[in-house]
């Protein structure tokens, strides 16, 4: 028997009017403290996948849409946007005490006599009207510097890449909270009713060694129904597994089977209520329209060469970055609220001249495109672009430092991520470090407050978009600290 | 009495509080005779002395401190004397009643029960409108109700109409509704705080107890614009913390006025505009122009079972724009060519409310667009990758004031199709790729729509801020900065060394130039120029040079 109808039969009569009396009393008081709650009628599981939260958004969005480019395993600030020219004097000099000041290091280097300065070897050069740096490594971005809005000082307290990834993209070090994209199908629901709300793409990569692994709690749902977990498209073979009807069993059979299921789930959830049950119900028949939706998703045949070739060359081949961003730009023209790319092995400790040019030629190139596809389409004035890693890189070299060679480890003081679409002003640069690239001089962004802004933009005060959890009001900025969007950022 | 102490006034403020006890005790002592006419509860009276013996009290409590309150001044005289013998009559005839019950005089016990709540009932409504104001309790009341109670219509604003505006005097136009909005609650013919009287020019002119409310011509010596000024938290801060407050916009036109003279009847045209007031009256203008033009929405607990239905029915998206505004924002592009004509028509019933429609990738075509041109609150459209043409945007010239987005991109529309986008007034994005319109006639279409006199306009307030900017600066004169003297003028010196520091040679005492305040000499120009370019890999030679040259002067 389930636990909780087992729970169910043995209420006593009196436990029963007892408990109802204080519930009625805590509706009562609910319904005044919190009228929104109770002003939607009941959902039953539908058709429909998920409408927003009654009472979102909290105010007109500027994002309908968010394209989340995360570089996983955290790119080099030092050597793509953060310019830095004084360094080139002080090669191999050791850095100042006074700018590290007592940082906590990780073990790779914690053991190092000597904090030798590893200047970036690669030119930087104005772009665009607004005349912002960008390193030579990122010739096709550049070119779309104007419509970037460039955060140089975000920073994070982790220092590895597991918690880091976890804190940036689900507000907390430890893992089981909601990943971004989870919240914002909580919050926002779905438009599409073929396709899932928050869809994942984990690309290849070009640099030759192992990449840090990825979790699925990146994308996971954490607390929050577990429905609103990001659907990872997968690179080769079928995008979803177990989609297609196996052999011997047509449409209308497939069709027959689920409408039983259905009756038998509905059955189970008057029982016991359980939510989890609707999920269930929600996500079979997700996944029958997904076996039509998804095909016409991948099949790229009709897409002009001339967008294609705006992507690269890459674009024709499945799994890559570039083929990804274009799915990305395909997925929200269908209504998908949250695409988020997974770009793995950015973690450059040694040999970086040798794999941060690769890595960086597979995202080039479809970062621009992507932005001028969507500016094209009317696109860019809806969608939220972001680009970035979960922490920075150390001025400082970390093993043997040549002239044209060089590692670096991890740096959570200061990195750069890139916003770019919907809300944001174009063109700019936000925050200033020190000449070291260690240190915020001016303007700190906490990736909870990067995380504030993206909420802002899609018109979530994330302050609001709470879900109770273990006693506390959780939300994705976290219950312990003050989170504040970034105004310098938006249009 | 003028000035009431603190400690009057302190007492005085609990009036409010008290007040409603024996308000609530009266109504109970009733409430009990009127059940204990029943046999089931013809004991409910039975505590009525006790209930009595508070409720006296309370009620002559209440009535002290009310007058207490009534000493602060500042109430309309005639319902301040309404409520004040309105409430001693209750408290008297409350007083009277528990005499009546101690003496056990059941029946005229009720009876002055009774009266007492008649009473009560007219007091109350009186100090309601001492509090709230005389049109509180009715304003928002259905018309014939209203107007079988007050006799006086509801005095909604007039909007002005903006091609009168000019003509209209400033005061009675502009700065009178700002006062009536949000001062004349307090400082009107019913309260008035502080002496100060904001209903008419006469009154704003005579001031109030701290001296005049404004100054003629100027904004800076006038206390009504320090207060409105002066932070919220500020005690002196008006209008008080909790009440609606004035608008940056409202407070600029208020000095302008001031500062053009404070006049009672000068015409908005007669007096020198400032640019912000400028930018306020065109606002003004066209908000009034769209208002005629645009439905208004209805309100969004209205709309949104509508709206829910719709999106389940349709299998599109219908969500509220934000809570607080009836605005509705409807992605159909999820449902692909299942949505057309048919489908789109079944949105009228929110005509009124849609903000953003997304009909992009949808089976709709020119013919179905009627539904599209009744929704004027539109600001954003999409109706890309669609059988959309020329004609469909003809049909919706004109009809849509507020759009400020439309995507077209993907349709058959061509060059003529731009023509009907003149008739978007807000029009801002237009997206035109994979169309007919030549990039010639977009280009041209997009500078036509720019205007040339506003922008002429910007243009001259830069220049007078960048005058601005230019007059800010102080003049500070140092003078043109020194240069160390040319060589010519070393002639006296004699070279620190007599091998050349670049080539060893020995120098030729003509080939010179002057470093760290020491003459170096040459062997020849090349040397020299070398050593000028960068003297650092020849100052080792140059330090043992000098040595030797102190060694040989010693030597003398």
């Amino acid at each position: 028997m389930q636990p909780l109808s087992h729970f169910l039969q043995h209420q006593t009569r009196r436990a029963f009017f007892k408990n109802t009396g204080l519930a009625a009393g805590r509706i009562a008081l609910g319904s005044l403290m919190f009228p929104e709650l109770f002003r939607a009628s009941a959902q039953t599981p539908s058709a429909r996948t998920h409408p927003a939260l009654p009472g979102l958004p909290h105010f007109a969005p500027r994002a309908r849409r968010l394209i989340y480019l995360f570089m996983n395993g955290a790119p080099s600030q030092i050597d793509l946007w953060d310019y830095k020219p004084k360094l080139a004097e002080l090669f191999d000099t050791d850095l100042p005490d006074s700018i590290r000041n007592g940082q906590r290091l990780t073990t790779m280097t914690s053991g190092q006599k000597r904090f030798p300065i590893a200047p970036s070897i690669y030119k930087f050069a104005p772009h665009g009207k607004c005349g912002t740096m960008v390193s030579e490594l990122l010739p096709h971005t550049a070119q779309v510097v104007d419509d970037l809005a460039v955060i140089r000082t975000v920073y994070t307290e982790a220092i590895n890449h597991d918690p880091a990834s976890t804190y940036i993209l689900t507000g907390n070090q430890i893992p089981g909270k909601p990943s971004i994209g989870a919240w914002l199908s909580y919050g926002l629901g779905s438009d599409a009713d073929n396709l899932p709300a928050f869809v994942v793409m984990t690309p290849s990569w070009s640099a030759k060694r192992d990449a840090q692994a990825l979790y699925q709690r990146l994308w996971g749902s954490g607390f929050l129904p577990s429905r609103h977990q990001g659907v990872a498209l997968r690179a080769k073979g079928d995008p979803v597994l177990y989609l297609n009807n196996p052999p011997g069993v047509d449409a209308a059979a497939r069709r027959n089977m689920l409408d039983g299921l259905d009756k038998l789930n509905h059955l189970a959830f008057e029982r016991s209520g359980d939510p989890e049950i609707q999920t269930r119900i929600a996500q079979y028949e997700m996944a029958f329209r997904m076996q039509t939706s998804i095909p016409e998703l991948t099949n790229i045949c009709n897409e002009p060469q001339s967008v294609l070739e705006l992507y690269g060359p890459e674009v024709t081949k499945p799994g890559t970055f570039a083929a990804s961003a274009l799915l990305a730009r395909r997925l929200i023209e269908r209504g998908v609220r949250v695409v988020q790319l997974l770009h793995r092995e950015w973690d450059h400790h040694g040999d970086l001249p040798r794999d941060l040019p690769l890595q960086c030629r597979d995202v080039d190139q479809a970062c621009r495109g992507l932005i001028l596809d969507l500016k094209q389409r009317g696109l860019l004035d809806e969608t939220l672009v972001v680009w970035g890693g979960e922490f920075g890189r150390t001025v400082y070299c970390q093993g043997e430092l040549r002239r044209d060679n060089y590692g670096r480890d991890h740096h959570p003081r200061c990195f750069t991520m890139w916003m770019a679409g919907a809300g944001v002003k174009g063109g700019t640069v936000y925050g200033e470090t020190d000449d070291f690239s260690y240190n915020i001089v001016r303007d700190p962004v906490h990736i909870r407050d990067l995380n504030a802004t993206i909420l802002q933009l899609m018109g979530v005060d994330h302050n609001r978009l709470t879900y109770n959890f273990q006693g506390l009001d959780q939300k994705l900025t976290g219950t312990d600290a003050h989170a504040i969007p970034v105004k310098g950022i938006l249009a | 009495m003028n000035n009431p102490s603190d400690l009057v006034l302190f007492f005085g403020r609990l009036h409010p509080l008290l007040v409603h006890l024996p308000i609530g005790l009266i109504v109970l002592l009733a409430f009990l005779e009127f059940l204990a006419r029943s046999r089931r509860f013809s004991n409910a009276n039975a505590n009525a002395g006790l209930v009595l013996a508070i409720t006296v009290p309370a009620a002559w409590c209440t009535v002290l401190l009310g007058l207490l309150l009534s000493w602060s001044g500042g109430y309309d005289a005639q319902l301040l004397k309404w409520h004040k013998w309105t409430s001693i009559g209750t408290a008297a005839s409350c007083a009277i009643a528990g005499l009546l019950y101690s003496l056990d005089l059941k029946k005229p016990y009720r009876w002055f029960l009774f009266s007492t709540c008649v009473v009560l009932v007219v007091s109350s409504h009186f100090g309601g409108s001492l509090t709230h104001g005389s049109d509180y309790l009715v304003h928002y009341a259905p018309p014939p109700l209203r107007a079988l109670l007050t006799r006086s219509p509801k005095n909604t604003p007039v909007e002005d109409k903006p091609a009168n505006l000019a003509d209209k005097p400033a005061f009675a136009a502009l700065v009178q509704p700002i006062f009536q909005k949000d001062c004349v609650s307090c400082h009107g013919p019913e309260k008035t705080k502080g002496g100060l009287r904001l209903d008419s020019f006469e009154n704003l002119s005579k001031g109030g107890k701290t001296g005049p409310a404004i100054v003629a011509g100027k904004s800076g010596q006038s206390d009504l614009l320090r207060r409105v000024r002066l932070p919220a938290t500020d005690e002196d801060h008006m209008p008080p913390e909790g009440k609606p407050q004035l608008t940056s916009d409202e407070i600029a036109l208020l000095q302008w006025w001031v500062d053009t003279g404070a006049s009672a009847d000068k015409k908005v045209a007669e007096l020198k505009p400032s640019p912000i007031v400028e930018r306020m009256l065109a606002a003004r203008s066209s908000a009034a122009n769209s208002a005629v033009k645009t439905t208004p929405p209805k309100a969004l607990e209205e709309v949104l079972p509508v709206s829910t239905k719709l999106a389940e029915d349709l299998g599109i998206a219908i969500t509220a724009l934000s809570p607080k505004e009836p605005w509705l924002q409807c992605n159909a592009s999820v449902a692909g060519t299942n949505f057309a004509n048919a489908q789109l028509a079944q949105l009228g019933p929110l005509a009124a409310n849609l903000r953003w429609l997304d009909l992009g990738g949808t089976g709709i075509t020119d013919a179905g667009l009627a539904p599209v041109a009744s929704m004027a609150n539109l600001t954003k459209l999409h109706l890309e990758r669609t059988a959309v043409t020329d004609a469909g945007l003809a049909a919706l010239a004109g009809k849509l004031p507020n759009l400020e987005y439309l995507n077209v991109y993907n349709t058959a529309v061509t060059d003529s199709g731009l023509e009907s986008l003149q008739r978007f007034p807000q029009l801002k994005r237009l997206y035109l790729w994979q169309t007919k319109v030549t990039p010639a006639k977009a280009k041209e279409f997009a500078e036509a729509r720019l205007d040339q006199v506003q922008l002429q306009r910007w243009q001259e307030e830069i220049d007078q801020l960048k005058a601005k900017i230019q007059d800010a600066h102080i003049l500070v004169d140092t003078g043109i900065a020194l240069t160390t003297p040319v060589v010519s003028s070393t002639t006296n010196m004699v070279a620190i060394n007599t091998m050349c520091p670049v080539s060893g040679k020995p120098v030729d005492a003509q080939k010179t130039v002057l470093h760290d305040g020491k003459l170096v000499a040459f062997c020849c120009d090349d040397c020299r120029a070398k050593f000028q370019q960068d003297p650092k890999p020849f100052l080792a030679k140059l330090d043992l040079a000098q040595v030797k040259q102190a060694k040989a002067d010693a030597g003398k």
